[in-house]
């Protein structure tokens, strides 16, 4: 424990003892066991933070070539003109805790079968147990003609690439807005992280040319790649209804798989063919699949819905994989179907570590996930519906006063002020 | 919703406010502290708390006023933006704190003006 998490500890204890309210104390393990941590994104920190608490005996080691690490629940806001790019871009090495190594390398390869991990450099690390937390791939080049550096030009946007592009995708909303025309916007078929960020794009797009007088002067269509704009059933309901009361126009079955961006032309396939719509405007989202190191490797779905795109075989409820016993998925790259947001990652990670540290501890590891998945669904420039949904797609309010089918400040203020903090919180596993 | 226990709250806090969070306890630990000091001192002088009580309950609703109109900007929203009861309620209640701050410290200065008044014109028994 540093000078810091000391101060910090004893203010907590201090402000809390007397009201008698500490959670229950976490469990510990003092196993000397090899644990590595393949990425630094909000899963594998979070892991980190954990791991390093509750198991101080074992020897940490965390993979990721990365130094800046991004908030991304916040890119919708830098998307929305109130954020800025600085204010979703925190230092890896200000939540790498004490005592843990830090391989400042990509990973290569996965060898779960010796219990190795090769980095980009070449090196071999080996380990007893691996939790994979590499986050996914934005395969922008899995749209024909569409590149990652077209982002904020000539009225492409597309807030998922980075705090940069996000930025970038505002000046193209506004530019739009002035000029007027047809805006595009959709999802691509494949499992992705935030499915609600396409609809809160649209809905911040419609509210804007709104605020700016413009709104007759912009067509908004939103392209569904299925035959829902949202996967559960109310909430699909309730945005199907606020589209229709905002005159966004919505195509179901369409899959974005070209753009012509000097023409501004987009492709679709769809049940009847391939169509080909007009744009002056349009919000792309790439298809996401799990990356190279770990789509070349054994840890894939051999078979099923998961397996095309590379995501990691595990146990939903425990996120474990069913043949490496030793192995773990956490975040976005766990082959589960839901979850791929920060705030399935702060209820996954609890679970692996918790289970992880009772069977080493000679206890039955009884922890599960249930799928737990969260969206705070920017409707308007000052609201938004708290929806949280778990794997079966029942919506599961935290909050018993909020009605997570509403549009109401008190979510637009959690989205705004609450889930920074909460995120960081998070990451240093204090949440 | 049991997963926000006290100690959550404290780190979120922490990792949302930073030092200021500490400033903040400090400015409503010394508020409190003050408001009992000049309590106790209205009480050995003789005087009665109800004027100060009723001029800081008048700041306090005042400066809850202004701040529930100012709060939803503190989010980058307008006041257009409450909906629902429960946006109300906590937009009342966000405003609350400068709310209670300004009384407490009207509180402290009508005591003071009070306790002063009854050292030059001492209270008879």
């Amino acid at each position: 424990m540093n000078r810091r998490e000391l101060l910090l500890g004893a203010s907590a204890a201090g402000a809390f003892s007397a009201l008698g309210a500490f959670p229950t104390r976490a469990q510990v393990s003092s196993a000397r066991a090899r644990i590595v941590i393949a990425g630094a994104g909000a899963a594998g920190l979070s892991l980190a933070s954990r791991l390093s608490r509750q198991m101080e005996h074992a020897s940490i080691t965390i993979i990721d070539a990365k130094h800046e690490h991004h908030f991304q629940p916040g890119y919708t806001l830098v998307g929305a003109g109130l954020w800025q790019p600085t204010d979703v871009t925190f230092r890896n090495a200000d939540f790498i805790p004490p005592g843990i190594e830090w391989i400042e390398e990509g990973v290569a390869d996965f060898d779960p079968d010796a219990n190795r991990v090769a980095t980009t450099s070449g090196r071999s690390v080996n380990c007893d147990f691996l939790f994979v937390a590499t986050g996914l791939m934005l395969d922008y080049r899995g749209i024909q003609g569409m590149d990652e550096s077209l982002i904020g030009k000539d009225g492409i946007a597309s807030i998922y690439a980075g705090p940069e592009a996000a930025a970038a995708s505002f000046r193209e909303i506004e530019t739009f807005i002035d000029r007027g025309g047809v805006g595009l916007f959709g999802r691509p078929p494949t499992e992705m992280k935030c499915a609600g960020a396409p609809l809160k794009i649209t809905f911040i797009t419609d509210d804007r040319a709104r605020r700016r007088g413009r709104r007759e002067n912009v067509e908004l269509i939103y392209n569904a790649h299925a035959g829902a704009v949202f996967a559960v059933p109310p909430v699909n309901d309730k945005v199907k209804e606020m589209f229709a009361a905002r005159d966004v126009a919505v195509n179901y079955n369409h899959v974005l798989t070209a753009i012509d961006p000097d023409a501004k032309k987009a492709t679709y396939r769809t049940e009847g063919g391939d169509v080909t719509l007009d744009y002056d405007f349009i919000h792309v989202v790439p298809p996401m699949r799990a990356p190279d190191a770990v789509r070349n490797s054994p840890l894939p779905w051999q078979d099923g819905a998961l397996a095309a795109d590379g995501w990691i075989e595990v146990d939903k409820a425990t996120l474990r994989h069913p043949r490496f016993a030793n192995v773990f998925a956490v975040g976005d790259v766990a082959g589960v179907p839901r979850g791929k947001t920060a705030a399935s990652v702060k209820w996954q990670v609890p679970v692996v570590v918790d289970n992880l540290v009772a069977e080493t501890a000679g206890r039955d590891p009884t922890a599960t996930y249930n799928g737990y998945t969260s969206c705070p669904m920017v409707t308007a420039y000052g609201k938004a519906m708290l929806i949280e949904f778990d794997y079966d797609g029942t919506l599961i309010p935290s909050f018993p006063f909020i009605d997570p089918l509403e549009e109401r400040w008190i979510s637009w203020v959690i989205e705004e002020k609450g889930l920074k903090g909460a995120y960081r919180a998070m990451l240093r596993g204090r949440a | 919703m049991a997963d926000f226990n006290p100690v959550t709250l404290y780190f979120i806090l922490y990792e949302s406010m930073g030092v200021w969070l500490f400033i903040l306890a400090g400015v409503a630990i010394l508020l409190l502290v003050g408001v009992i000091m000049m309590t106790l001192r209205l009480g050995r002088t003789g005087r009665p708390a109800k004027r100060p009580a009723m001029a800081a309950i008048a700041a306090a609703l005042v400066v809850t006023v202004v701040f529930f109109f100012l709060v939803p900007g503190w989010t980058l929203a307008g006041i257009g933006a409450l909906s629902g009861v429960v946006d109300y309620a906590f937009a009342a209640l966000l405003a609350l704190v400068p709310g209670v701050a300004a009384g407490a410290i009207v509180f402290m200065l009508a005591a003071r003006r009070c306790t002063a008044k009854s050292m030059r014109q001492p209270v008879s028994a």
